[in-house]
This record gives structure tokens, C-alpha cells and sequence, in this order.
């Protein structure tokens, strides 16, 4: 009996370790990562000179880069991407970028959420500014500080606007370029109708009568991700209620249910009403509204100025190619503070895990040394039409060609400044709401008045918790 | 000491490793479920107990309501729909003697293809200018409809897809139950001079109740769970039109602003639904259809 017992204690035994060591491997193989770094100085010394010194005795280690360069319209901000990181793998001795491309919204708002709360987010992965992103993360302490880093790359004081992933003082990520929003024209169709391009609130419904007159959808428009639409209404926004009231909601200065910011969900509600946008909106994906521009069904589209970039390529734009052009949001009449304002935004970009080794923290540097220069800027701009994040040369600035880009950067010059876009500055359920309100409004189930109370209501819960 | 397997502690031995993982694997995320379905955790930042406050939010949301109705509705669609219309598509298979074997592959192929795919493959189909049927409509005069961006079309038109991923599946397992009864029956009855009608409706489906009996009962789990064809197709849109509680609870505990302690209360409640409404079918209608098997 005594042996049995001891044959079978020790098949469970066996069985035992067996599946314990399954279980256990995820651990040890992130505990060895871990200690690569630190166990072993002689790696770590040489990769932290090794852009300079190009050591040759170095480990293999492979660093993971999220990034949502995917599908064709860009392709020109992959091919930058690219370029850094091949240039940061020539620099650091051993290092492998591991590429993981995913799509803007699932990475925003689903898997990176996701890993923040496991709390394993990838080393590099983009990420956007704001209340709702960057700040959320930092606070929670997911987030690596870069301020000494930009701070040794002499590059902190070369950033136009880093407000948005800004916390207590320091840096928690750098954005990549910036944008405006503002309205997209077919030319040759508004010279076809006669339509010049315009300057008045009156002028733009008038145009966008004229187009749809002629069987034409003035506004395209994908409403299924309910972020597009609301780009135009937080213009309306800052055109009808002030460029303060992106900021004052949170801080509680300006209501969402004054009847400024009505008004503005008010004029949308009145496009919707007399079809300036595509019919079956609800339905149609941010990709399906460019289509809808791009194939001539609707003649003007608003959209972010990262959208220039296919206007000049002819795989992307076919027989629009070069025949777009942008100008921003008209004066509303009544509307509130400076109507020359447009929205500006340096909220995307990247941002790094604070859980980093010596070797990655190495690896981190020198793509931020790759990624954020003058060089790099000039290339988003020329090649992808994003707008710089930090400050250019004027001889740099003087090599823009595109027309379009041309005249995005004039509409920004003339501007008397700009307001962010509410995305980043309200509260994540506040901004939830705003997305299930806007389709609300859009499938005519609420109205403009009802829209802005039920902001109001879950605003002045946001603020009540902080 | 012959039988050491008649010894209470060795079989407490073997089942340990079992036991371990079933701990690892069932209870302590079933538990740890429960536990944070009474906190605010969004997954980040410290939690705090909130008692049963997030099961009155949900109760007191008017979309989860709506998801509560959808997903009966996709729960009566699959019983009174569904299930008489897989029945009947199984007796015609079965009363076929050429090319059973082509029509039974056909109606099986969707239920093996991904729910992306059928997503994306209906999603053209019911392109509002395109579509082919938008097109078909349109040679009978009637203007495009936009399906899956009005909120009277689009339940509609996912309840059709997913009964056309899955009737086919249900039909072969009919099918099968057909086939395996015995012939003399069907033979005994035609020389008392009953039609295919009197023998479908009379032999035939009383002989597979019991089968029925279980189609119903996943249909009302599958009802109860439904949420990946709904993600695909319209995201719960529009206006939450299609918002099913499984689909609810994807876009509470994650998206923007997660709140996974909102999403666990959310994953209860529809475990809590669905136990009741199976057990309530056992109890009841599967019963009595088993003929008191079980």
C-alpha cells in the first residue's frame, strides 16, 4: 500500500508541476525580459552608448510599437514610421521593433483601454491627449514621463501646444502633428454650379442649397462612428457659444444647455432636417464618407486637415486628385468671441509604457530623437500634409508645394487662434454622451434642446465628482 | 491494503489537479466577477464599493431596457420563426430522394462561416444603392431603404441575418432526427391511407419533439447571448437600436470610458436571465415535451 501511495503522490505530483509550470511561464519568461536589463550591466552599458559607440555585443531584444498607420489613405505616415524604425534599429545594438498596426478607434478605445487596465500596454503605442487618454493613463501611473528625455534631447521647448498629455507639469506624450478641422470642396463642381467659396454662414447654405438643388449631397457624412459628425459640431460650437466654451465645460463656466451651444446643435439639427448630409448617415463609416466626397456624390465634406494627404495622390483621389480645396467654418451670425478661430488640435502622437528595462528605456530615447525633429516634421508635412507639432524654420515652412496644404496652413495663419476639440477636454462619460446624443439628433429621436440638457445633466455629474 | 484505490484520501489526490483548475478557471473569475459588479473600478484607477448601484443603473437605463427587449425579441424571432421554419425545411429535405445530400450541405455552409464575414457579405446585401436587394425592391417600385441606418430597419434586418446563419445548423440536426426514424411507421401509416401531410404532421414531428424540445432550449440560450453579429453588423446602432444586453455590456466595459464594474453587473444580470428563462422552459413547455425524460 505504502508504495502505491507513493507512486501516486507522485504522479500527482508530476501532474502537478506540470500544469503549475504552464501556467507559470508568461511570469518567468517576463521576469528573464525584465532582468536582461538589469542583471546583465555589460548590455545595457553598451546599449546606452550604443548609438553612438555601435557596440557589437549585444542580446537581441525586441520592443513593441503600436501604431494606426494602416490601410491606404496612410501610407504616407507608414512610410515615416518605417523610415524611424529602421534608423532606430541601426542606432541601438540589438534591438527588433515588433510593428502591431491597428485601427484608430479599436486601438483607442478598445484594446489600448484594455491593456491599461491589465496593465500591459506596449512599450511604443500612439495615443491621444486629453482627459479621456494620456491624462487618465498618467494619472494612473501607466505612463512613462518624458520630460527628462525631451528635456536631454533639447527638443521640450520646440513643441507647439503639449496641453493635452500635460500633467502637474510634466510631459507624458508627444504629439506627432496637428490638425484643423474645417470643410473640403469638390472645385470643379463649385465652378460648374457657380458657387464661389465661402466666406458668410448665408453663403455656405446657400452653396449647399445650390448642390442639392442639382441632386448633389451637400455634406458627406459617415455618422456610424459618431465622432465624425461631431467634429462639425464642436465648431458650431466654438463659432456659436465662443471658442471658451470647449474648456469651459469641464470647468464648469459654460452649460451645455445655454442657448448658445443649442443653437449650435440647433444648425445641425436644421441641416440634418433639410438633407445636407447623406441620406442613411447612421449607417455609413467614417471611410464611406471620404468615398462619398472623393466620387463626387457630395460636394463638400468636413473633415480633419490629415485628410489633405489624399487629395493629392491618384490612386486615392482618381480624378479629384489636385482639385480639392479648404476653407474653414464662416462667422455664424450672433455668434459668440472671436469668429475668425478654428479648431486646432495636437492630440495625437505617441506614448510609452512606464514599465520599461534599461535597454527599451534606450531604445524609447532614440526613436524619440528619430521621430521628433525638424527632419521628420518637414516629411509629415510635404509628403502626408500633417501639420507640424513643432516649431519649423521659415525655410523649412517655404518648401510646401500642395496647394491644399498651402492653404490649410494659411487658414491657420489668419486665424486669430484656435480651441481644441471637446474630445479632449470633457469628461469620458460626458463625451459618451455626446456621441449617443448626436445620433439621437441625427435619426430624429431627440432635439437640439433635448440633446444639449441630457450633456448638461451627465456635465454637471462629471463636475460634481471631480 | 490490497485496494489502496478504496482509500477516501487518494481519490481526494487524483482530483486536486482537476479541482485547481476548475478553481482557477470557473470559480475564481465567476467569483471575483461577482465581487467587482458591486464596485466602480474602470479598470484603472482605485474602486470603491458601491452596493447594488450599478444594478439599478442598468435597470434604470432606458437603453439596457431596450436591449432587455431586444433580446427577447430575437429570442421569440428564433422560437416562433425560426424553429417552425427549420422543421418544416428539414421534412422537405428529408422527403427528397435526389441531390439530400447538396440541400443539406447548402443550408449547413453558413453556420460554419465566420460571423464576420456573414457581416460583412449581408452588410452588402443590404446596401442602400447597390444592394441587391435595394434593387430587387426597386423593380417593384419601392425607393431605397436604408436597412442598417434606420432604427425600424436594422432590427429586422440583423434578426434575418442571424437566422440565416444558423437555421441551417438546426435544420441538420432535424434532419438527422427525421431520418433516424423508422421506416415501418411511415410505411404502417401509408397503407392505413394517410397523406405526406397527415404522416409529416402525425408520425413525424411527435417522433422528434424531444429534438425540438432541445433546439428550443439553445435557441433561447442563443437568444439570451446573441452579440457577435450584432457587433459586426451595427455596433448596437443606430440609436441603440439593435443593442442587445451582451452588446450593451461590450460598449459599457469597454470603449470610451470603461467601466468594467458596470460591465461585470451587466454579464450577472444576463447569466441571472438566462438561467431563469431555460430553467423556466425545463420546468414548463420542456417537460412536457420530453415527456418527462428529464
Amino acid at each position: 500500500m505504502k508504495k502505491r501511495l507513493g507512486v501516486a503522490i507522485l504522479i500527482l505530483f508530476v501532474a502537478l508541476s506540470a500544469v503549475l509550470t504552464a501556467c507559470g511561464t508568461g511570469k518567468n519568461e517576463n521576469a528573464n525580459k525584465g532582468s536582461e536589463g538589469s542583471a546583465s550591466p555589460s548590455a545595457s552599458a553598451s546599449a546606452g552608448t550604443g548609438g553612438e559607440t555601435g557596440g557589437t555585443n549585444a542580446e537581441p531584444f525586441t520592443v513593441s510599437l503600436r501604431h494606426i498607420q494602416i490601410g491606404e489613405a496612410q501610407k504616407f505616415r507608414k512610410a515615416i514610421l518605417d523610415d524611424v524604425v529602421r534608423k532606430t534599429e541601426a542606432e541601438v545594438p540589438g534591438l527588433k521593433f515588433e510593428l502591431d498596426g491597428v485601427e484608430d478607434q479599436v486601438n483607442r478605445f478598445t484594446k489600448l483601454p484594455a491593456e491599461m487596465a491589465a496593465g500591459n500596454p506596449p512599450k511604443i503605442f500612439d495615443l491621444f491627449g486629453g482627459a479621456g487618454d494620456a491624462l487618465k493613463y498618467a494619472k494612473a501611473g501607466r505612463l512613462l514621463d518624458v520630460t527628462p528625455i525631451i528635456e536631454e534631447l533639447g527638443i521640450a521647448d520646440k513643441f507647439l501646444n503639449l496641453g493635452q498629455f500635460t500633467l502637474d507639469g510634466r510631459v507624458y506624450g508627444l504629439p506627432i502633428g496637428g490638425s484643423t478641422e474645417g470643410f473640403f470642396y469638390n472645385i470643379p463642381m463649385f465652378e460648374k454650379y457657380n458657387i464661389k467659396v465661402p466666406t458668410t454662414l448665408e453663403e455656405l447654405e446657400a452653396a449647399a442649397e445650390t448642390l442639392k438643388q442639382n441632386g448633389i449631397t451637400p455634406f458627406a457624412m459617415g455618422s456610424k462612428g459618431a465622432w465624425v459628425p461631431l467634429m462639425l459640431v464642436n465648431t458650431l460650437i466654438g463659432r456659436y457659444a465662443g471658442p471658451e466654451a470647449i474648456d469651459g465645460f469641464p470647468a464648469g463656466t459654460h452649460a451645455w444647455n445655454s442657448p448658445e451651444v443649442t443653437a449650435a446643435f440647433a444648425k445641425y439639427e436644421e441641416w440634418v432636417k433639410k438633407g445636407y448630409f447623406t441620406k442613411g448617415e447612421l449607417g455609413l463609416e467614417y471611410a464611406d464618407m471620404l468615398n462619398q466626397f472623393v466620387t463626387g456624390k457630395a460636394g463638400m465634406m468636413f473633415d480633419g486637415s490629415w485628410r489633405a494627404s489624399v487629395f493629392k495622390d491618384p490612386a486615392q483621389a482618381g480624378e479629384l486628385t489636385g482639385k480639392v480645396g479648404f476653407f474653414p467654418m464662416p462667422p455664424v451670425p450672433g455668434g459668440k468671441g472671436d469668429q475668425t478661430y478654428v479648431n486646432g488640435n495636437y492630440s495625437n502622437g505617441y506614448g510609452f509604457s512606464a514599465d520599461l528595462n534599461e535597454r527599451e528605456l534606450t531604445a524609447v530615447k532614440a526613436f524619440i530623437k528619430n521621430m521628433y525633429n525638424e527632419e521628420m516634421q518637414l516629411r509629415g508635412l510635404l509628403e502626408d500634409g500633417v501639420l507640424p507639432s513643432m516649431k519649423l524654420s521659415g525655410d523649412a515652412l517655404d518648401k510646401v508645394e500642395d496647394p491644399l496644404v498651402k492653404q490649410i496652413m494659411e487658414t491657420m495663419r489668419r486665424a486669430g487662434g484656435a480651441f481644441s476639440h471637446f474630445d479632449s477636454t470633457v469628461h469620458s462619460e460626458v463625451y459618451k454622451e455626446s456621441e449617443a446624443q448626436i445620433q439621437r439628433l441625427i435619426a430624429g429621436r431627440a432635439t437640439a434642446a433635448e440633446v444639449t440638457e441630457a450633456l448638461q445633466k451627465i456635465q454637471e455629474i462629471a463636475n460634481a465628482n471631480q | 491494503m490490497k485496494h489502496p484505490m478504496r482509500n477516501p484520501w487518494i481519490y481526494t489526490l487524483f482530483t486536486v489537479p482537476t479541482l485547481i483548475l476548475y478553481g482557477m478557471f470557473f470559480l475564481w473569475p465567476m467569483l471575483s466577477s461577482a465581487y467587482y459588479a458591486f464596485t466602480d473600478w474602470n479598470g484603472l484607477e482605485n474602486y470603491r464599493f458601491v452596493g447594488w448601484s450599478n444594478f439599478a443603473a442598468a435597470f434604470g437605463d432606458p437603453d439596457f431596457r431596450r436591449a432587455i427587449v431586444n433580446n427577447l425579441i430575437f429570442i421569440g424571432f428564433s422560437v416562433f420563426v425560426q424553429i417552425p421554419l427549420i422543421v418544416l425545411c428539414a421534412l422537405l429535405i428529408a422527403s427528397v430522394k435526389r441531390l439530400r445530400g447538396f440541400y443539406k450541405t447548402t443550408v449547413f455552409v453558413p453556420s460554419i462561416v465566420s460571423t464576420s464575414v456573414i457581416g460583412i457579405l449581408w452588410g452588402f446585401i443590404y446596401e442602400p444603392e447597390v444592394g441587391p436587394l435595394n434593387r430587387l425592391l426597386a423593380l417593384f417600385g419601392a425607393g431605397p431603404v436604408y436597412w442598417l441606418a434606420e432604427p425600424e430597419g436594422a432590427l429586422p434586418a440583423v434578426l434575418i441575418t442571424n437566422a440565416w446563419q444558423w437555421m441551417g445548423f438546426y435544420i441538420v440536426l432535424v434532419l438527422a432526427a427525421i431520418l433516424a426514424i423508422p421506416r415501418e411507421l411511415h410505411e404502417a401509416a401509408v397503407v392505413d391511407g394517410a397523406n405526406g401531410w397527415q404522416r409529416a404532421l402525425q408520425i413525424t414531428v411527435p417522433l422528434i419533439r424531444p429534438l425540438i424540445s432541445v433546439v428550443v432550449m439553445l435557441s433561447i440560450a442563443g437568444g439570451m447571448r446573441v452579440v457577435d453579429i450584432v457587433l459586426v453588423m451595427t455596433k448596437g446602432g443606430p440609436v441603440g437600436a439593435t443593442e442587445v444586453m451582451a452588446s450593451y455590456m461590450v460598449n459599457e466595459a469597454m470603449g470610451i470610458n470603461p467601466n468594467y464594474g458596470f460591465g461585470t453587473a451587466i454579464a450577472l444580470i444576463i447569466f441571472a436571465f438566462a438561467l431563469l428563462l431555460t430553467s423556466l422552459y425545463q420546468l414548463t413547455f420542456g417537460r412536457r415535451m420530453e415527456g418527462g425524460q428529464f
